[in-house]
């Protein structure tokens, strides 16, 4: 195993690997999705105090966890391509910030809709919601950072040690409800927030879901990036010139 | 008539508006995401060719 993560950090056995990973995170995505909106939108019974409007907490929640998740691994990522001077990881941070940030659109938009009918605002400075927006900001400036050089290892750099600072946010986001007194509501996951066990089921299947999500989407674009970096070697010459389109 | 009370035909009746409005809003922007990838692999692939093709 260990082995074979190793092997990784070859440009070429890396752009191999994702391409045989696709319909491995493809398959489980599609079919979890459609069991997961099932679930979510047929199975489970509408809740005591919001009626129907609370199905939207299984878009919004995963995408929420999936926004700092991403920004983690992107922070990390980062990290192991300034240290070890590992490109692959860089590359891997480098496609899964418009990624996390479309999850962090998706959560604000979701949060939004479900703020209207629930607050009777669509937004509010509270501190849940203004730490996520600067989740967004942050995957933003990675992303524009990332872009402003034309040396894609100095971009690497910068940008890394960008993403390495802006983790401070994470625990804030995830605390934020209960460091202050917000108007957003409390955990819903593990302190027993959603007791329904059908709502649990229909949550945890979007939640994996969304994960597959991430996974499939980042073996798609870091293809794009691998042969964009390693356009002068052979084996992309090769490999371009084998694709019939 | 409101927004909201014209969608209530919906399933979720008085919620629906809501709840197909932030579903829809999620799909559109996971679509996008992957039409995005797959049309910038496309190009790539493309103009990788053409500059192979004139270097020959």
């Amino acid at each position: 195993m260990w082995k074979w993560i190793q092997r990784q950090a070859s440009p070429k056995v890396f752009y191999g690997t994702c391409s045989r990973l696709i319909p491995w995170f493809f398959w489980p995505f599609a079919s979890l999705l459609v069991i997961g909106l099932f679930w979510s939108l047929v199975i489970s019974p509408p809740d005591y105090q919001q009626g129907d409007g609370y199905r939207i907490i299984f878009i919004h929640v995963p995408s929420a966890i999936l926004s700092m998740m991403v920004y983690a691994i992107m922070a990390i990522a980062g990290g192991i391509g300034l240290i070890w001077q590992i490109k692959m990881a860089e590359v891997v941070a480098k496609v899964s910030a418009p990624i996390g940030a479309a999850f962090t659109i998706i959560a604000l938009a979701s949060g939004a809709i479900w703020g209207k009918p629930m607050w009777g605002a669509w937004w509010v400075w509270d501190a849940r919601l203004t730490s996520e927006l600067i989740l967004l900001f942050l995957y933003l400036a990675y992303m524009s950072l990332n872009s402003a050089f034309d040396n894609p290892r100095t971009a690497a750099k910068a940008s890394s040690i960008l993403a390495i600072v802006g983790l401070i946010n994470l625990p804030i986001i995830h605390y934020s409800v209960k460091w202050w007194n917000t108007l957003h509501q409390g955990y819903s996951v593990g302190t027993g927030g959603l007791k329904d066990p059908d709502m649990q089921i229909a949550l945890a299947i979007m939640f994996i879901a969304s994960i597959f999500l991430y996974a499939l989407l980042v073996a798609i674009k870091a293809r794009t990036e691998v042969l964009v970096r390693e356009q002068n070697s052979r084996w992309v010459k090769d490999e371009v010139e084998g694709v019939v389109s | 008539m409101t927004i909201v009370e014209y969608f209530s035909f919906l399933p979720y009746g008085k919620y629906a508006f809501y709840v197909w409005l932030a579903y829809g809003v999620s799909a559109i922007t996971v679509i996008t995401l992957f039409i995005n990838a797959k049309r910038n692999h496309t190009k790539t692939i493309l103009s990788l060719k053409n500059k192979f093709s004139i270097n020959q």
